[in-house]
C-alpha cells in the first residue's frame, strides 16, 4: 500500500525567486504600519510575573547565558579556594574532604554547567538572528531545556553547601566513585544526566533551526559559518553525550541496586566506565572549543572588513575536527595498560586532529592579513585566545605522545595544559563574543576602557597562574592533592599561581561589573556599531521581539555588505512574512540544501507548561538521589503527563486555513507532515542520539566479552529464549500496526486505523511482559552477565513503553480529530520512532538470545 | 545546470535530495571511511591482543590491507568530488547560484577526503611500527 497523495495540503504557488522589480516596488506605509502592529502584538513578551513564561529565543537565551555565567563565577570561587589552600606548603585551611569536593565541583561545574550550556545559550540567542528567522522552530523546547538546566544546576552546585558534594573528580572513576558513601556520586550522576538531556534538547532544536529555518535563498554554501559549526557541534553532542548517559545508567544501577557493572569481584570492569566517559569526554572538549571558534569566525571578517578567506576550508576543518575528535578518547587512558598498538592508534589520531584545527586558525590569520584589520576590543580578546590556545595546543601535542604522557599523567602539567586550551579555546573567544554581540543582545555598548582593563588583567593573571603549573607538574607535583610537603621546589610556583588566580578574579570582577552595571543613561546605540556584514546587524534598535520585520531573500554570505537596500526593504516589510494576520507566531520553513520556501509553520508562544514539565522532570531525576523511589516515579509520571499535554495542545494542530500569503506573491501551505515538517526532523535527530546510547550499552556487552575469558560464565543462566522470541514478535507486530495505522488513516479509513493502533498497543504490551518474563529468573546482583542482560531488558521495556504511549496518543488524536487523513504529522513522527524502536528490539533480541550460543 | 525558476514545490526537499543527495552526504563519506577504518583497527587489535582470538602478526598484516583498501576508497571519493568542484563553470563568481553550491559541496568533500586520507595513514603507522601486543 503506498501513501495517497495529499490533496488538502496545497502546493506552494507564485513566483520564486523574487525579481529585482518585485523587490523594488514600495510598500504602502499605512499597510506596513498595520502589519507591524499585528506582528508586535503576536510576538509580545509577557509582562509582570508572567515574564517567566516567555519562550522567545531572546529571553530564554539571555536567561541561559546569565545563568551559565553565574555558575561559572561560582566554580571560579571554588578555584580561588583551591588556590588559597595550595598557596603554601602544608597548609591546613581546607580539609582533605572539602578539597576533594571543591576540585570535583569546580571541574564538573565548569564543564557541564558553564562551557556546554554557554554554547547552547549563545546559539539560542544568536542563531535565529544570523539566519534572519523569527525564532527557533521549537521555542518551548528551548525554554524547557533552560528550566531543566537551572533546576539541575542549582541542585548539583547546592550540594556543596551541605558538605554532600561529589568528590571523586570530574570523571567519577569507579571504584572510588561507586564505593563512595554519601549521596555525592548520585548527585553528580543524576543531576548531570538531567542536564545532559537538556543539552540534547538544545542540540535538536539548533540542528533543525540551521537546516530548516534559513531565509529563502540562503543555500548551504552561503550560510554564516556559525551555522556550520552549529551543525557540527550539534551532531557531536548527539554522538558524544549518549555514551555518557548509557554509562550513567549503568553506574546508577550499580549505586542503587548493586548490579556489579564496574565491580571486578563479580565480573564487572571499571575500565568500561573510563571508555564510556572518555568517548564522551574528549569530543566534549571540541564541543566546547568549536562554538567559541565559531564566534571568532563571526568577529574576524568584521574586523578585517572583508569576507572570510577560505570558507570551504573552514567548513572542512569544522567537519574534519568533528569526526577526528571521536578517535582520541584513549589518550586520557594511556596509563591503563592497553596494548601499545592500541595506544598508537589514539596517539596518531590525536596528532592528526591538529591539522584541521590549524587550518581553522590559519584561515583567520589570512583573513586578517588580507583585510584592513583594526585592533578593536572584541578582536583583542580573539587575539588573546589565539595566543593562549596555540600554547595549549603545543602541550597537547606533547601529551598525545604516549611516552611523554606516561611521565606527565595526572600531574600539574595536565592542569596547565587543560586550562590553556579551555581559556584560549573558550573563555577568551566567548568574552570577545560578548563584547562584540552585546549591542545586539542588550542594545547597549560595553565600556571600551573597562574591557581593555579586564582583558589585560585576565590575560596577565592567566599566564601568571598557569605557566608555573607546567613546571610544578614537570617537577613531579600530582594534581588533586590537598597539601604538599615543602622541599621539592614546588613552593614558589604554587605561590605564584595562587597570586595569579586573584589577578584573574580581579579581571572577571571588572568584566562582570561592566556587563551588569546599569546603562540607562547611555544614548541610543547605532544599529550596526561594528559595520558587520551578517544579518544579525539588521536588528531593531530599540528592541522589537519579532526577530525580523520581514524575512529577507538572501543570496550572499555578507548580505549587509553585498545586497544593497536589503535592510531598508526588510524594515519596510517588503520581504516574506511581513504580517501576522491571525496574530499568531509563525516562521518560514525552507528546504535543507537550497533554502527554497516550503511552508509556514506555527511557532509556540509563552506557557507555564514547560516550567511544570521541567519541575517534574527534575523530580524524577533528583528524588532518587535520596532513594525516594515512589515519589520519583510519581514525579516522572506527572512529567510525562505534562509533556503530553504540551504536545497535544500546541503542536501539529490542523490549521485554520490550508495556505497563506507569504509575501512577494508567494502562497505557502501552513501544514507539513513527514520529512517536510520540522517535527519529523526533530524526532529523527533525537532518535539518532537515542540509538547511540543503545549502541553504547551493546558495546558494554561486547566489551565484557572481549576482556573476560569466561563471559558468559560457564553454566550461567541465560535469558529464556522462547519468551525472548515472543517479546521481539510482539513489538514487531506493534511496529507493523503503527505503520499500517498511518497508511489506513491516510486512506481515510479512520476506524481501521484506530483499530490497528489499539491492536498495536495490546501486542506491544504482551511483548513487554514477555521480555520481563525472559529475564525474571536471572539475578542481576550476582554477576555482571545477568546484570547486563537486565540492563538491556530495562532499556527495551522503557522504550517499548514510550512506543505504547505514542500509539495511544495517535489513537486519541484520530478519535478527537487532532489527526485527520490530511493532517497526520503525529502519525509520521510516531512511525519514525517505531522504526528506531524496532531496530533496538531486534538488536536486543539478537544480543540476548543468540550471543550466548555463538560466543 | 540551469537555475530553476519554477515556484517551490511541496516535495522540494525530496527533489533536492535526489538531485544533490549524493553531494551533501558525500562530504561525510570520506570521514566515515576514516571512522570505520579506525573502529576496525581498534576493535580487531583488541580481539587479537586481549581476547587472544588470532595471532598479532597476521592481524597487523590484515589491518594494513584494510588500510590500503580504505585509502583506495577515499582516493576514489576524493577524485569524484574533485571533478564536481573543478568542472563547475565559473565557480568563484556565483556563490548564490546552484552552480556555486554544487562546486562548494565538491570542494568541501575533496578537502575532507584529503584530511581523511592523512588520518588513515597516521592510524596505520602504529601497525607498521609496533610489532607485538605489549
Ligand atoms: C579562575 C580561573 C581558574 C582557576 C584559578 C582554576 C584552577 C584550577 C586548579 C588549581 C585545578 C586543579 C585542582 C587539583 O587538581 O587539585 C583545576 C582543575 C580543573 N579545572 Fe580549573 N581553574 C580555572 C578556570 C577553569 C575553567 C574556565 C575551566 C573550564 C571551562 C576549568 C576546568 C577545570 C577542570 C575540568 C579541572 C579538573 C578537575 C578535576 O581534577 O576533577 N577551570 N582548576
Ligand atoms: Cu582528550
Amino acid at each position: 500500500m503506498t501513501d495517497r497523495a495529499n490533496d488538502a495540503i496545497p502546493e506552494p504557488a507564485g513566483p520564486y525567486p523574487p525579481t529585482e522589480a518585485m523587490l523594488s516596488e514600495p510598500v504602502d506605509p499605512d499597510v506596513a504600519e498595520a502589519q507591524a502592529r499585528r506582528l508586535r502584538k503576536a510576538w509580545e513578551t509577557p509582562k509582570g510575573f508572567r515574564y517567566i513564561t516567555a519562550v522567545n529565543n531572546t529571553e530564554v537565551g539571555r536567561w541561559y547565558a546569565s545563568t551559565a555565567l553565574v555558575f561559572m563565577l561560582l566554580a571560579g570561587i571554588m578555584a580561588l579556594l583551591i588556590r588559597l589552600q595550595l598557596a603554601v606548603p602544608e597548609n591546613d585551611l581546607i580539609s582533605a574532604d572539602r578539597f576533594n569536593q571543591l576540585f570535583t565541583m569546580h571541574g564538573s561545574a565548569m564543564m557541564f554547567l558553564f562551557a556546554v550550556p554557554m554554547f547552547e545559550a549563545i546559539s539560542i540567542l544568536l542563531l535565529p538572528a544570523f539566519l534572519g528567522a523569527r525564532d527557533l522552530p521549537f521555542p518551548r523546547l528551548s525554554a524547557y531545556g533552560y528550566w531543566c538546566f537551572l533546576i539541575g544546576g542549582i541542585f548539583v552546585l547546592g550540594s556543596i553547601l551541605f558538605d554532600a558534594a561529589p568528590r571523586a573528580g570530574w570523571f567519577m572513576y569507579p571504584p572510588l566513585a561507586t564505593e563512595d558513601e554519601g549521596p555525592g556520586s548520585d548527585i553528580w550522576l543524576l543531576g548531570l544526566s538531567f542536564i545532559e538531556v537538556a543539552s540534547i534538547a538544545a542540540a535538536v532544536e539548533l540542528i533543525v533551526g540551521a537546516l530548516k529555518c534559513r531565509p529563502p535563498g540562503m543555500r548551504v554554501n552561503v550560510m554564516p559559518l556559525y551555522a556550520w559549526y552549529v551543525l557540527v557541534v550539534g551532531g557531536m553532542i548527539l554522538f558524544a553525550f549518549p555514551p555518557l548517559i548509557a554509562g550513567d545508567f549503568l553506574f546508577e544501577l550499580q549505586r542503587s541496586f548493586d548490579w556489579p557493572f564496574f565491580d571486578p569481584d563479580r565480573g564487572g570492569d571499571p575500565m568500561l566506565w573510563q571508555h564510556l566517559f572518555w568517548i564522551f569526554g574528549h569530543p566534549e572538549v571540541y564541543i566546547i572549543f568549536l562554538p567559541s571558534i565559531a564566534v571568532a569566525a563571526m568577529i574576524v571578517p568584521t574586523v578585517a572588513r572583508r569576507p572570510i578567506v577560505g570558507y570551504s576550508w573552514i567548513v572542512l576543518s569544522a567537519v574534519g575536527t568533528g569526526f577526528l575528535s571521536f578517535g582520541l578518547w584513549v589518550h586520557h587512558m594511556f596509563t591503563t595498560g592497553l596494548p601499545s598498538i592500541s595506544l598508537g592508534f589514539f596517539s596518531a589520531a590525536s596528532e592528526a586532529v591538529v591539522i584541521p584545527t590549524g587550518i581553522q586558525l590559519f584561515a583567520f590569520l589570512v583573513t586578517l592579513l588580507a583585510g584592513k584589520a583594526r585592533m578593536t576590543l572584541p578582536m583583542l580578546w580573539v587575539a588573546g585566545a589565539l595566543a593562549i590556545f596555540t600554547m595549549g595546543g603545543l602541550t597537547g601535542v606533547m601529551l598525545a605522545l604516549a611516552p611523554f604522557n606516561f611521565q606527565a599523567h595526572d600531574s600539574y602539567f595536565v592542569v596547565a595544559h587543560l586550562h590553556y586550551t579551555l581559556f584560549g579555546g573558550m573563555i577568551f573567544p566567548i568574552i570577545g563574543g560578548i563584547y562584540y554581540f552585546f549591542p545586539f543582545i542588550q542594545k547597549k555598548m560595553l565600556s571600551e576602557r573597562l574591557g581593555r582593563g579586564a582583558f589585560w588583567l585576565i590575560f596577565t593573571g592567566f599566564n601568571v597562574t598557569f605557566l608555573p603549573m607546567h613546571l610544578a607538574g614537570l617537577w613531579g607535583m600530582p594534581r588533586r592533592i590537598f597539601v604538599y610537603p615543602t622541599g621539592y621546589g614546588w613552593d614558589l610556583p604554587n605561590l605564584i599561581s595562587s597570586c595569579g588566580a586573584f589577578v584573574i578574579a580581579a579581571g572577571f570582577a571588572v568584566f562582570v561589573f561592566d556587563v551588569f552595571r546599569p546603562k540607562r543613561n547611555q544614548p541610543q546605540i547605532p544599529r550596526n556599531p561594528w559595520d558587520g556584514g551578517t544579518l544579525e546587524w539588521s536588528h531593531d534598535v530599540p528592541e522589537e521581539n519579532w526577530g525580523v520585520r520581514s524575512i529577507p531573500y538572501v543570496t550572499t554570505r555578507y548580505p549587509l555588505w553585498q545586497q544593497p537596500k536589503l535592510v531598508e526593504r526588510m524594515d519596510a516589510g517588503r520581504f516574506y512574512l511581513p504580517d501576522a494576520e491571525e496574530q499568531t507566531r509563525e516562521t518560514l520553513v525552507t528546504s535543507v540544501i537550497d533554502a527554497r520556501p516550503t511552508h509556514i509553520t506555527r511557532v509556540t508562544g509563552p506557557a507555564w507548561i514547560t516550567i511544570v514539565a521541567a519541575i517534574f522532570t527534575g523530580g524524577a531525576f533528583i528524588l532518587p538521589t535520596f532513594h525516594w523511589y515512589a515519589p520519583a516515579i510519581a514525579s516522572g509520571v506527572l512529567a510525562i503527563a505534562a509533556i503530553i499535554y504540551w504536545l497535544w495542545t500546541a503542536t501539529a494542530r490542523p490549521p485554520a486555513r490550508p495556505a497563506k500569503h507569504a509575501g512577494l506573491g508567494l502562497t505557502l501551505p501552513t501544514y507539513a507532515s513527514g520529512p517536510d515538517s520540522v517535527g519529523w526532523w526533530a524526532v529523527w535527530i533525537t532518535m539518532l542520539g537515542d540509538a547511540t546510547a543503545f549502541a553504547s550499552l551493546v558495546f558494554g556487552f561486547f566489551f565484557y566479552w572481549t576482556v573476560q575469558p569466561d563471559f558468559p560464565p560457564d553454566g550461567a543462566l541465560h535469558a529464556n529464549a522462547g519468551l525472548l522470541a515472543l517479546a521481539v514478535a510482539g513489538l514487531g507486530a506493534g511496529w507493523a500496526a503503527t505503520l499500517g495505522a498511518r497508511k489506513l488513516n491516510r486512506a481515510a479509513r479512520r476506524g481501521a486505523a484506530m483499530a490497528a493502533l489499539a491492536a498495536g498497543i495490546a501486542v506491544s504490551a504482551i511483548g513487554i511482559a514477555a521480555m520481563l518474563g525472559a529475564v525474571w529468573a536471572l539475578e542481576p546482583a550476582t554477576h555482571v552477565y545477568p546484570a547486563i542482560l537486565w540492563a538491556l531488558a530495562v532499556w527495551f521495556v522503557a522504550h517499548s513503553g514510550v512506543g505504547i504511549i505514542m500509539q495511544g496518543y495517535c489513537l486519541a488524536g484520530i478519535l478527537f480529530r487532532k489527526v485527520t487523513p490530511d493532517y497526520d504529522a503525529d502519525l509520521w513522527n510516531v512511525s519514525l520512532y517505531w522504526h528506531f524502536l524496532i531496530l533496538t528490539v531486534v538488536v536486543t533480541g539478537a544480543v540476548m538470545g543468540l550471543a550466548p550460543g555463538v560466543l | 545546470m540551469t537555475r530553476p525558476t519554477h515556484p517551490p514545490r511541496p516535495d522540494e526537499d525530496r527533489r533536492e535530495f535526489s538531485e544533490e543527495a549524493a553531494s551533501l552526504w558525500r562530504i561525510t563519506f570520506a570521514p566515515v571511511v576514516w571512522a570505520g577504518h579506525f573502529v576496525l583497527c581498534y576493535g580487531i587489535v583488541s580481539l587479537a591482543c586481549i581476547r587472544g582470538l588470532m595471532p598479532i602478526a597476521a592481524t597487523r598484516a590484515g589491518l594494513v590491507a584494510i588500510s590500503v583498501a580504505a585509502l583506495v576508497a577515499i582516493g576514489w571519493l576524493g577524485w569524484r568530488s574533485f571533478r564536481q568542484w573543478d568542472t563547475a563553470p565559473d565557480r568563484a563568481a556565483n556563490v548564490g547560484e546552484t552552480e556555486g553550491r554544487h562546486a562548494f559541496l565538491g570542494h568541501a568533500a575533496f578537502l575532507l577526503s584529503i584530511i581523511s586520507a592523512i588520518g588513515v595513514v597516521f592510524v596505520t603507522l602504529p601497525l607498521l611500527l609496533i610489532g607485538d601486543c605489549r
